[in-house]
């Protein structure tokens, strides 16, 4: 006998009416996450949105989609795995990132043959907000865009956290793809703003008084 | 910086905080001065695990929570209610989604929160044990829980934790279409054909009692909860959140001619709202798993783990060396 | 214009998309992953939209309303094909039918955009995006999972096996089909079939599951005409279960 519910759908799952105990899962049953950045609309700064779980960066850009998209407007998403973000400290807010952190001053004869590319720069201007991206730096390593980041936005103030991530290693949305991004107005089902019952109310209680 | 095992080296907060007191000191002023606690800012245990099991328990809630609308998914009545339904039971997922991940940044992966989850060692909000009978039901639903869900959300994304307020932000963006998708679907009911209103009252008196139940019993005052409000991880008692609710939906469910089925339901001369004092006996009986629905919720949610289990396994294949690390923010 | 070949055609292409997007609503708090059961359900929500807008089409043709079309009807009166009708079995079997169905769904939108029929070609304009979103999609998931674990490929591939004769049925042509063609509202199954069969054996040839002599296979037709499988009537009475308590109030 498998369970009735009142949800047909449950009751197609045919459960067991007295489920067994559940199989101990492998420790590895765990997805690596992905960072998802997202444009508000069209020459806005990418803002950071949320990670999600998935296998690869393609699948991660679906879902990210799909998770951050679906009730905003968005005109472009670039994900990256989490272990590419490099992150500095937290400061307090009354402190900038750039006046805390040490950075190495640049080795001249260590770079020499590196050679550059380019890295996303993000701030955080207040905890509990969200990352924006700042501009993109060319250079040898994260230290040194990091230190690249403070000479050209070190005074865009406040700012309490940095994200430094290889622009190579941002998975971004293609141009001749914007199409997705359009939503119609025929979506509106999902927004608050398409419910209006005032009329429907005023109406009952006029002619319903209460006696 | 941390991220790829990297660690940048940071000046100020090795200097400063050496000592558990002072971190705890440097921690606890963070808070009082309105600053959000971010990922990997030094916090007390105490402050970790609460916020994990608060945040779990709320991830665990939305997905829960899917299933009992869901129930009417598949029946929803018209393009609009159908369509509308669907975006609004997909939410309750996302705000799992947003959740679990808000969770994880402290440290709790996914994996082993929906493991609790299933084995019934970490639990959810008690009202979702509770069937949703009819369509009016979910309407009820969609209206009522989701504004007691709002009370609750919009308090807490006051609180301390960076990640979970970003959370909260968001969720209680999508909320507003909820409320209003089911105050409008309540409307229709209610103002529709005597059928329609029948089916929404019969509704409503099912649902009151554990209405009521949703925000707990009265807070006992310890020094712990003190502790937890002084860090902004509960942001408002629960009786706090009852009268609130009361104060904002009562009226709207009076001026629809529906009656609540407390006949001691009224708002005193000092604007307290007075009621029968809910059932805590049987609130604590189907939080122990014995409520109308529990098993059933369980089972589902466990089945749809064992059933997808072969595309979890299938996505992590190629990737067998990656190394799950925690979300940043 | 024949209007009768005309509405024909949408209500095959609304009745499909209805009848799969309701199909994949199923999985909405069952999903294999949490981002996968968002991203069905959002296909789902588009398919009803999509569905519709077609709908509409046929309202402004004289039809009834688009309620009335999806909630009222039986069984023998719809012309989606038999694909889309089938239980949403496993997520492999879901996963393929989405994968066969959208390839097709694309082609078929791509053409309509080129319909000299105006209304259909500004609807088909709109929601491209949408579709394209669908097939970037499935393809990702499939060329994921198809070349992922054994126990992934023989599920994926059982259920290949068992969804192409009904995929085939998407491409039945309806008794309109020359005269659409002659008059530049929609170019055709034939050609459609042609093209979907590259395309999806480009992204099996990523993988490795084998799409199967199609030759050997015989096609599942008789949707577009009003013939079902078992599976239909009773999602089409789930379906219209509250609906039906009071057809003409306002829910």
């Amino acid at each position: 006998m498998s369970l009735k519910s009142l949800d047909p759908r449950v009751t197609r799952l045919e459960l067991p009416e007295n489920p067994t105990e559940p199989t101990p899962k492998p420790e590895l049953d765990q997805l690596i996450t992905y960072e998802v950045f997202h444009q508000k609309k069209e020459n806005a700064a990418y803002t950071y949105v949320g990670p999600v779980h998935a296998a690869n960066e393609e699948v991660a850009f679906l879902f990210g989609k799909e998770q951050y998209s679906r009730r905003y407007a968005c005109t472009g998403m670039w994900v990256t795995e989490t272990k590419n973000v490099m992150v500095t400290p937290y400061t307090d807010e009354a402190v900038s990132v750039y006046d805390v952190i040490r950075i190495q001053p640049e080795n001249v004869t260590e770079n020499v043959g590196k050679t550059a590319e380019n890295y996303e720069i993000f701030h955080l201007k207040k905890r509990g907000k969200a990352h924006q991206h700042m501009g993109t730096v060319s250079a040898t390593s994260y230290e040194d865009a990091l230190a690249e980041a403070k000479s050209q936005f070190g005074d865009k103030k406040p700012c309490v956290n940095v994200w430094v991530i290889k622009a190579a290693d941002m998975f971004r949305s293609e141009e001749e793809d914007k199409d997705i991004w359009s939503t119609t107005k025929e979506k509106e089902y999902r927004e608050a703003t398409a419910y209006r019952v005032l009329d429907k109310i005023t109406k009952y209680k006029e002619e319903n008084p209460v006696a | 910086m941390y991220g790829g095992g990297n660690i940048f080296e940071a000046t100020k907060f090795d200097d400063l905080a050496t000592e558990d007191p002072v971190k705890l000191a440097e921690f606890e002023a963070r808070i009082a001065r309105g600053e959000k606690i971010e990922p990997n800012d030094w916090m007390p245990e105490l402050y970790r695990k609460q916020l994990i099991r608060m945040i779990e328990q709320h991830a665990h809630s939305e997905i829960i929570g899917a299933l009992p609308e869901g129930t009417w998914i598949t029946r929803a009545p018209g393009f609009r209610r159908k369509m509308a339904q669907m975006a609004k039971v997909q939410d309750e997922v996302g705000h799992g989604q947003l959740l679990y991940s808000a969770a994880e940044t402290l440290g709790k992966s996914r994996e082993a929160m929906l493991t609790d989850l299933i084995n019934g060692k970490s639990k959810y909000s008690n009202v979702f044990n509770y069937p949703a009978v009819t369509w009016a039901d979910s309407n009820i639903i969609s209206w009522l829980i989701d504004a007691g869900a709002i009370v609750n959300q919009m308090a807490n994304a006051k609180g301390s934790y960076g990640p979970y307020c970003r959370a909260l932000d968001r969720i209680c963006a999508e909320e507003a279409f909820h409320l209003k998708y089911g105050h409008d679907a309540v409307v229709h009911m209610a103002t529709g054909s005597p059928k329609q209103r029948e089916m929404i009252q019969a509704a409503l008196n099912r649902w009151w009692p554990p209405i009521m139940t949703f925000f707990g019993p009265s807070d006992k005052m310890s020094t712990h909860t003190e502790t937890l409000v002084r860090w902004k991880v509960k942001m408002a008692t629960n009786d706090e959140c009852r009268q609130q609710f009361l104060d904002m939906y009562v009226p709207k469910i009076w001026e629809l001619g529906l009656t609540v089925p407390d006949p001691k339901l009224h708002k005193n001369a000092d604007g307290v709202w007075e009621y029968t004092e809910p059932d805590w006996v049987e609130f604590k009986e189907v939080i122990n798993g014995n409520g109308p629905c529990n098993k059933e919720r369980l089972a589902v949610r466990r089945t749809a783990e064992e059933k997808g289990a072969w595309v979890r396994r299938a996505l992590l294949a190629p990737k067998k060396e990656a190394k799950y690390i925690k979300p940043l923010a | 214009m024949n209007t009768e070949a005309l509405k024909d055609l949408l209500y095959k292409i609304a009745d499909d998309q209805l009848i799969l997007g309701h199909r994949n609503s199923e999985w909405t708090g069952f999903g294999p992953m949490l981002e996968e059961d968002i991203a069905f359900s959002s296909m789902a929500q588009d398919k009803l939209g999509h569905s519709l807008a077609f709908y509409k089409i046929l309202h402004e043709l004289g039809e009834a309303e688009p309620d009335t079309v999806a909630f009222t009807r039986n069984a023998n009166q719809f012309h989606n094909c038999q694909l889309v009708e089938l239980p949403i079995g496993e997520y492999d079997f879901s996963l393929i039918r989405h994968f066969l169905f959208d390839n097709a769904e694309i082609l078929r939108f791509d053409m309509l955009t080129r319909s000299s029929y105006e209304p259909i070609a500004k609807v088909a304009t709109k929601l491209k995006g949408e579709v394209k979103y669908h097939v970037l999609h499935a393809n990702t998931m499939i060329k994921q999972l198809g070349s992922s674990t054994d126990e992934a490929i023989e599920r994926l591939q059982n259920s290949l096996n068992e969804a192409l004769p009904y995929a085939l049925g998407i491409f039945e042509k309806s008794k309109f089909d020359n005269e659409l063609i002659a008059e530049g509202i929609f170019e055709g199954e034939e050609k459609l079939q042609t093209q979907w069969l590259e395309n999806i054996k480009k992204v099996l040839s990523q993988t490795h599951l084998e799409l199967p002599d199609l030759n050997t296979i015989t096609p599942k037709f008789g949707g577009r005409y009003g013939e079902h499988t078992e599976h239909l009537q009773p999602l089409l009475d789930e379906m219209a279960e509250v609906f039906s308590i009071d057809p003409t109030a306002e829910w």
